[in-house]
């Protein structure tokens, strides 16, 4: 048994449509980092930045915890 | 406010760990003190849903710890947790919109692309709604059940904590979709809570627009198995022009020719095949059979065209 034309036809207009649909939310968010100007990408980064400097430093105790 | 999403959070994280089990256990105890089943659950039904709720989880779980534990560091290293910054909400909007939509491509094509419908039937067999049948899946149309390895890509890239709230929000609209209780009886009913009704039925799924897609009939103004594919969210059936409300609940559930296929055939189909002749399941059974009173038309009537598939089950 074959799918009906006029539902494949359907199948497919409805799957370009959710590309978009699935797009949307990014879209949005991106536009309103734009608008408000919040760069929520550079926090993470800084925070890793500190993180990193703070366990880079040097150990001056020779292993010992005293 | 990041106070409030921290706390929405915790909450979320606690339901995810015992609040859907819980929650389906609570609704199960509901429906059979009220008598919803009435005698409606017979021996091998019985055996379709426990299997088909228990025996996937030992295949399915393993297979999918695999993909998110191994596939995913091994086709995608360096991305772990890249996109951590996303904001809860916009997280959560992000997951919702893959997620459903994933699922309901993946539902409604397996109604109408005629191969696939057989994967889905057991879904569809059972003739009651309620907790026991929510779960009764082909182990196979569980096991590539789509919108899961979206999501665990996207809690791979770092949108954990949003998908554990989809998660539960989903889980549970869909469980009470699924019931038998039909708690959306009272918007319906008073005229004060009709603009409330108006938004829920068009943005999720509720009792009447599920049932209406586990009725034995359709296009008779309430069961509507060609659409209302909807899991979460049922905007994507409006979207889509595939949406039925009548705020109806259909007399007859189920699949109009179905005769009880065994426990086996119904869990692993094309596995294992059923014995009872002529069912879609059978080793030389039709891919997709008519409903019977359409079959009746159609004896009736033998000079007829090849018969349209937006008369049969698979194309609900």
């Amino acid at each position: 048994m074959k799918i009906e034309q006029a539902t494949k036809e359907r199948i497919v207009r409805n799957v370009v449509l959710s590309l978009f649909i699935y797009l949307l939310p990014i879209a949005l968010m991106f536009l309103t980092f734009t608008i408000t100007g919040q760069r929520p990408w550079e926090k993470k980064a800084q925070k890793q930045e500190n993180l990193k400097s703070s366990t880079n430093k040097p150990n001056l105790n020779n292993g010992s915890n005293d | 406010m990041e106070a409030t999403i921290e706390f929405i959070k915790k909450i979320v994280e606690n339901l995810n760990g015992f609040g859907f089990p819980f929650l389906v256990f609570f609704i199960g105890v509901l429906e059979f003190s009220f008598g919803l089943y009435k005698r409606k659950w017979p021996k091998n039904e019985r055996w379709v849903d426990i299997t088909c709720f228990t025996l996937p989880r030992l295949i399915i779980r393993p297979v999918f710890a695999y993909y998110a534990l191994h596939f995913l560091p091994f086709v995608l290293p360096g991305f772990k947790n890249v996109f951590t910054w996303v904001p809860f909400l916009w997280g959560f909007g992000i997951i919702a919109v893959a997620d459903d939509l994933t699922q309901y491509w993946y539902h409604r094509l397996h109604h109408e692309i005629p191969w696939l419908w057989r994967f889905h039937r057991t879904h569809h067999s059972a003739s009651y709604m309620g907790m026991a049948m929510a779960s009764r899946q082909n182990a196979i149309y569980s096991l590539f059940f789509s919108q899961t390895y979206l999501t665990a890509a996207l809690v791979y890239l770092g949108l954990g904590i949003p998908a554990i709230a989809v998660r539960v929000i989903k889980s549970t609209i869909t469980t009470l979709a699924h019931s038998s209780i039909a708690w959306d009886k009272p918007f319906y009913k008073y005229k004060v809570l009709h603009p409330i009704a108006w938004v829920l039925e068009r943005l999720i799924s509720t009792p009447a627009t599920h049932h209406a897609h586990h009725a034995a009939t359709t296009d008779d103004g309430v069961g509507y198995y060609k659409g209302n594919f909807g899991n979460m969210f049922f905007l994507w059936d409006i979207i889509f022009g595939t949406a039925l409300i009548s705020r109806q609940y259909p007399k007859a559930y189920g699949i109009s020719h179905y005769e009880g296929d065994q426990w086996y055939a119904q869990l692993l189909w094309p596995i294992f095949k059923s014995k009872v002749p002529g069912s879609e399941l059978a080793a030389d059974g039709p891919v997709v059979r008519l409903d019977i009173a359409k079959e009746e038309l159609v004896k009736e009537e033998p000079v007829q065209k090849e018969p349209e598939i937006s008369y049969l089950q698979a194309a609900n």
